[in-house]
């Protein structure tokens, strides 16, 4: 499944601090250095054409908007009259549509206007489907693959009423959203494009993409990688706020580079997995966007640099240790979000537990907990689709969030039958579920070294400690 | 600059509910020795004052060494507080234990509410931190080279509520290390079955058993107020006369009531003692060759020397042991 071979890391961390240390030395074409994503001149030998930038990644963009979409429909089923549409309308977003499709999202917010419409404007023909993670998903009943995990989910979130469903407590929009950016987005930049076509025998420097395009392969190779990260061309010269602030529409004038009033989908907004890690990186205990982005921008700069010339093994060695530090530096955001969500399930049980207790109404809270238990799910799967082999940390991943979560029956989805139903078994005890939760932010701590860590419920005991008090007191009674 | 920051800290200690002689703990407990002088004793309420204000006591030479140490054990706490294990430290690594352990898992919610998680909790903190300190204390006693530096608490002549200071830095690396395990014991178990549902009750910040405690005249343990409770009472509570005797210098005395709080441990352990009238009472600690029990010298370096002696005699009996041992063996051998 790796390209990378992981023995590789070390090697690879240290060559990518030195080719960050070297980073001041990468200037673009007119001696300054780079914070944006662009424009790059075009260096492809013997092109004759009129175009003057060689970045090209749109067709990366038009599938980030197929996600947001398809987020959006999987929450408008309105419990089984409309399933058939709905399922036929967002697989067209999935699996691609010979019509020019509306975007559905990002839409419109007060001033926040986007200057498309359709998906044509901004890359046609383009699908989920065919650039799915194809192996194994092991955390989902089923025994199925990337596409068919996608296409069954979508096929329950059309039945749904909102996308939820109380009966198993999946929340088919977080579901099907946060697995899709990893199945999708990550896995096509760290299995594909930051890895196979970093080769030298892959899609050379010397040579176009294909036929009749202005950019090379090795340039477009990597600006397909930045298109699916999702940041804004601009984002680096921006703050963390101002980066989350875009992606959440409140914020025109830093999404709006150009000052044409709009914000361009193609080069001005932040999706995916950049938009999260914006949103850790506000804390102040990381700073992962901007490593990322700053990597994309350097190893873009040192293709530039080969003028149109097959890269050199220095030059390739220099793409592919920035590239180490662009996949170590993914796989922490998705753990971060992993470690996140874990936080929010176990502190929305205790709310459950508290409305039980007191013979309240659940609905409400249920209805949180099962979305917050769907970006939990979404995200443990998504870090199973990158370049490494998770090993037994996957396993322990997948065993301690379980197929589906505790539900208000003392019920959890424990499998699935042979027409895609599921099968429900007894549950786990609510106290024994939030223990989980508690050792999947454990584990995020122990194999990722997640830094952020928002929604700490580890950090209950620190509480308790300092509601003793001092234990340093030298008193004799 | 530093120095003046411990006096601020000095200070902060009657200002802080959680401290044993805040201010209002020590009101509570001048309210209990007037209402005792009056009631008890039959003494005016100017005899009272002048009793529990007694000049002898506060500007004795044993009660400057009690501010002494305390200001000297600030500057060695400076320097090694950051350095001891806490009840956090304590407390993680016991969860990380019991998270290991695959069969064991967390009792039912459905079984226990919340309250009843808090008032466990509350109480199991207050009775583990009172057993442990028995025990240590029964350990400070019963161990010549612990014995060393318990010493120095004893060596009080006069008894206030800053006796409790006077304790030898070493000690107080011991009781340090005894409330970091406690606390942190108590935290990581009830964290594990109880999640969060486990809180402390608390008044004022502090821990309501021992604000009841502090409330119920805690100060006077230290004190020259003998305030004895009913027979029955003093086999659960420790009374401030049955302390006051365990700091008096007679033999028969020796090693009773080494509880904090409750004298179930000492009723239950063997080691009880009833309280007696306390104006009889010398305390103190009876040796031969230290005259001058307040000075630096037998406060701090003493205790050393004392403990390094207490180890060389516990090593010596261990060689003797194994000594008589093969000896023994060889005589058999022999026959």
């Amino acid at each position: 499944m790796s390209y990378l071979p992981r023995k590789l890391t070390a090697p690879m961390a240290v060559a990518s601090l030195l080719g960050a240390l070297s980073l001041a030395d990468i200037t673009s074409a007119d001696g300054h250095a780079m914070s944006t994503y662009g424009p790059f001149p075009v260096t492809l030998k013997g092109y004759t054409g009129s175009k003057t930038n060689s970045v090209s990644y749109t067709g990366q963009i038009a599938r980030h908007v197929l996600h947001d979409s398809i987020k959006k429909l999987a929450g408008k089923g309105d419990g089984g009259g409309n399933a058939a549409s709905m399922e036929a309308e967002m697989m067209a977003y999935y699996a691609g549509s010979k019509k020019n499709k509306a975007i559905i999202a990002p839409a419109d917010k007060g001033v926040f206007n986007f200057k498309q419409e359709t998906l044509n404007e901004i890359s046609s023909g383009k699908n989920l489907s065919g650039k799915t993670y194809k192996g194994m998903i092991n955390g989902w009943p089923g025994q199925m693959t990337g596409p068919e995990v996608i296409t069954s989910m979508i096929k329950h979130a059309a039945q749904t009423k909102g996308g939820f469903d109380p009966s198993t407590g999946y929340n088919y929009p977080q579901l099907i959203s946060k697995f899709t950016m990893g199945a999708v987005s990550y896995n096509q930049a760290v299995n594909n494009y930051l890895a196979g076509k970093l080769a030298a025998d892959s899609k050379p420097n010397s040579k176009p993409y294909k036929d009749g395009v202005h950019y090379t392969g090795k340039e477009h190779s990597w600006d397909e990688a930045f298109g699916y990260w999702g940041a804004a061309a601009h984002s680096l010269n921006l703050t963390s706020k101002q980066n989350y602030d875009i992606a959440k529409m409140k914020d025109l004038d830093a999404a709006d580079a150009n000052g044409d009033g709009m914000v361009d989908l193609k080069s001005e907004y932040n999706f995916g997995h950049a938009y999260y890690g914006s949103a850790f990186d506000k804390g102040g205990k990381t700073n992962y966007f901007n490593t990322i982005t700053k990597a994309f921008i350097d190893g873009r700069m040192v293709i530039t640099n080969a003028a149109g010339e097959n890269l050199s093994d220095a030059e390739r060695a220099e793409l592919v240790a920035l590239a180490g530090v662009i996949g170590e530096n993914w796989q922490k955001i998705i753990a971060e979000a992993v470690f996140k969500y874990a936080g929010s399930v176990y502190k929305d049980i205790n709310a459950l537990k508290e409305e039980m207790a007191a013979g309240t109404d659940t609905a409400k809270t249920f209805a949180k907990y099962g979305k917050h238990w769907g970006e939990l799910k979404g995200f443990a799967l998504a870090l199973q689709t990158g370049n490494t082999n998770l090993g037994e940390t996957a396993v322990r991943l997948n065993r301690l969030t379980g197929f589906g979560p505790v539900t208000m029956n003392a019920s959890q989805v424990t499998g699935m039958d042979s027409q895609g139903n599921y099968i429900k078994d007894e549950a786990k005890s609510w106290e024994e579920y939030q223990l989980h939760m508690l050792k999947i932010q454990k584990l995020m701590i122990e194999q990722f070294g997640v830094a952020a860590q928002n929604n700490n419920q580890l950090d209950q005991m620190s509480a308790l400690a300092d509601q003793m008090g001092d234990s340093d007191s030298a008193e004799n009674d | 600059m530093v120095i003046q920051d411990f006096g601020i800290s000095f200070i902060e200690l009657f200002l802080d509910p959680r401290k044993r002689i805040y201010l209002g703990y020590l009101l509570c407990a001048f309210a209990i020795a007037l209402f005792w002088l009056k009631f008890f004793k039959k003494l005016s309420i100017a005899q009272a004052f002048s009793k529990i204000f007694d000049k002898k006591v506060f500007f004795s030479t044993s009660s400057k060494s009690d501010l002494k140490v305390y200001f000297i054990n600030r500057m060695f706490t400076f320097f090694i507080s950051p350095l001891l294990l806490t009840q956090i430290i304590v407390a993680t690594f016991l969860f990380n234990q019991l998270l290991k352990i695959e069969w064991l898992s967390p009792a039912s919610g459905y079984a226990v509410s919340k309250s009843f998680v808090v008032i466990t909790y509350t109480s199991t903190v207050f009775l583990l931190d009172d057993f442990t300190k028995y025990i240590v204390h029964r350990w400070m006693h019963k161990f010549p080279i612990l014995w060393a530096l318990h010493k120095v608490h004893h060596t009080a002549e006069q008894l206030t509520p800053i006796t409790i200071f006077r304790t030898h830095p070493l000690e107080g690396i011991v009781f340090s290390l005894r409330s970091a395990f406690t606390q942190g014991l108590a935290i990581s178990f009830f964290f594990y079955f109880f999640g969060s549902s486990v809180s402390l009750v608390t008044v004022l910040g502090a821990n309501v058993l021992v604000f009841a405690f502090n409330v119920c005249g805690s100060n006077l343990r230290h004190s020259h107020i003998g305030i004895q409770y009913w027979s029955w009472l003093e086999y659960i509570l420790i009374s401030p006369a049955q302390h006051q005797l365990h700091h008096s210098i007679a033999e028969e005395h020796y090693d009773k009531n080494f509880g904090a709080t409750l004298a179930v441990w000492d009723w239950v352990f063997g080691s009880l003692h009833h309280s007696i009238d306390t104006d009889s009472l010398v305390l103190g600690v009876k040796t031969e060759d230290v005259n001058d029990h307040q000075s630096i010298y037998s406060l701090y370096i003493l205790p050393i020397v004392d403990m390094g002696e207490a180890m060389k005699e516990f090593l010596w009996t261990i060689v003797n042991f194994r000594l008589k041992i093969t000896q023994k063996v060889k005589r058999r051998d022999n026959a």
